[in-house]
């Protein structure tokens, strides 16, 4: 998995790339809070590049989920492909998620709000 | 077909509800076989514990898919009942009895289910085998491990209004969907630690003509609600890993689709190829954690 990170004004965008499981999702969540630790919590997950994500990879998300919202932030998803969005769905995830189309709808989304 | 041949530790399988599509984890099953994959474990729900207990015999491939062929056919729900239907217009006059109620006919299904798994009992599969149905005096989830193949498989696919409930040890159980479309619990419980899962929403109606259909568009709202609750807290709750395994149909899939079989496994098939070399680093690595462990215990 291959994690790149950048910011627009005050939202980190963290771009993912492979397969978010068992063995990247520590990686992702250290990567996110790192992040957050940093003062940062407007994110976005491009999910753009991510073909799968396992039950550690939804894990992971939630956790960074509840450590953004705890701070008075988000985690908001960006550009999931299907068979990512299938096991979020499934996983009724996607409920308690703000998920969008592409990252310039999530980055105008901090914006509007 | 589910013979380990490394020495990489097993899954956990487990198959919700969904009717015919469950036929697509005889893909699954045909992909891990060829992966070297055994199956440890496996745990079926509703029309998914049909294939559980196929699988659970470690069969041909070709052989479960046409002895399921065989058994799902429209027939199966063609025959009613009219006395309870009678008994639901006119409870008072005709009295009502909870344990018998069901529009359909269930002769022709337990027959059939005798059929495809003769005398074969839970406990003497060659893989453990464990089915889910739904206590109706209280929802709670029952996990039948001992007992008829074919008892325990009728008691799952007990679909509310269609076929009446099955007494199995004193218990009147229905659907297995109804307490969880896809029971991962019951895999975290016997102590799974890889689970490969695969689940269906259960399909909306295209057009609700008739109080069947209102009354199943109901069903798969509240099965699709509780699928998504069940699945995120299993997901959330499991110390290790699950792995969800949902194939993507093209085409649209009806409840005795059968002839769409081939078309289903080789979806599943698909799907399961996409997990396959991550299914594998994933074993191989609980495997080097179960020998540290026990090279630990060793010196202590």
């Amino acid at each position: 998995m291959e994690i790149t990170i950048s910011a627009i004004e005050s939202t980190t965008i963290v771009v993912v790339e492979g397969s978010v499981d068992s063995f990247t999702a520590n990686q992702l969540a250290e990567a996110f809070d790192d992040v957050i630790k940093g003062g940062c919590t407007r994110l976005i997950a491009d999910l753009g590049a991510v073909d799968y994500t396992s039950s550690a990879g939804l894990r992971s998300l939630l956790i960074t989920l509840k450590d953004a919202r705890k701070l008075g932030g988000d985690l908001r998803l960006a550009a999931m492909r299907p068979a990512v969005q299938r096991v979020m769905s499934l996983s009724g995830f996607t409920g308690i998620f703000n998920i969008y189309d592409d990252v310039p709808a999530a980055l105008a989304s901090y914006n509007a709000g | 077909m589910t013979e380990k041949s490394s020495a990489l530790p097993g899954i956990t399988l487990v198959i919700g509800s969904g009717s015919v599509k469950c036929a697509a984890v005889l893909g699954v099953a045909k992909v891990l076989a060829e992966a070297g994959i055994g199956i440890d474990r496996v745990v079926g729900c509703s029309a998914g514990a049909i294939f559980a207990g196929l699988i659970a015999q470690r069969p041909d491939l070709d052989q479960a898919r046409d002895a399921t062929i065989n058994l799902w056919t429209k027939e199966l729900t063609s025959k009613r009942d009219n006395k309870a239907l009678l008994s639901a217009m006119a409870p008072k006059l005709m009295g009502f009895n909870a344990g018998s109620f069901g529009l359909r006919s269930d002769k022709l299904v337990n027959q059939r289910l005798r059929h495809v798994y003769g005398d074969l009992r839970i406990e003497d599969m060659p893989v453990p085998l464990h089915i889910t149905a739904t206590d109706f005096s209280n929802g709670e989830l029952v996990e039948i491990t001992r007992g008829p193949v074919w008892k325990a498989i009728r008691a799952s696919i007990a679909i509310p209004f269609a076929f009446s409930p099955f007494e199995i040890e004193g218990r009147q159980l229905v659907d297995g969907f109804v307490s969880d479309p896809l029971p991962i619990s019951v895999a975290i419980k016997n102590g799974a630690r890889v689970i490969v899962a695969i689940g269906f929403e259960s399909p909306l109606q295209e057009r609700i003509t008739s109080a069947g259909r209102f009354a199943f568009q109901l069903s798969s709202l509240l099965s699709n609600n509780l699928l998504r609750a069940r699945f995120a807290f299993n997901s959330v709750a499991h110390h290790s890993e699950v792995i969800t395994i949902v194939p993507e149909f093209s085409q649209r899939i009806r409840l005795f689709d059968t002839a769409k079989m081939p078309y289903i496994i080789e979806a599943g098939a698909e799907a399961a190829r996409e997990q396959i070399d991550y299914l594998r680093r994933l074993l191989a690595s609980e495997q080097g954690a179960a020998s540290a462990g026990s090279q630990v215990r060793s010196v202590a």
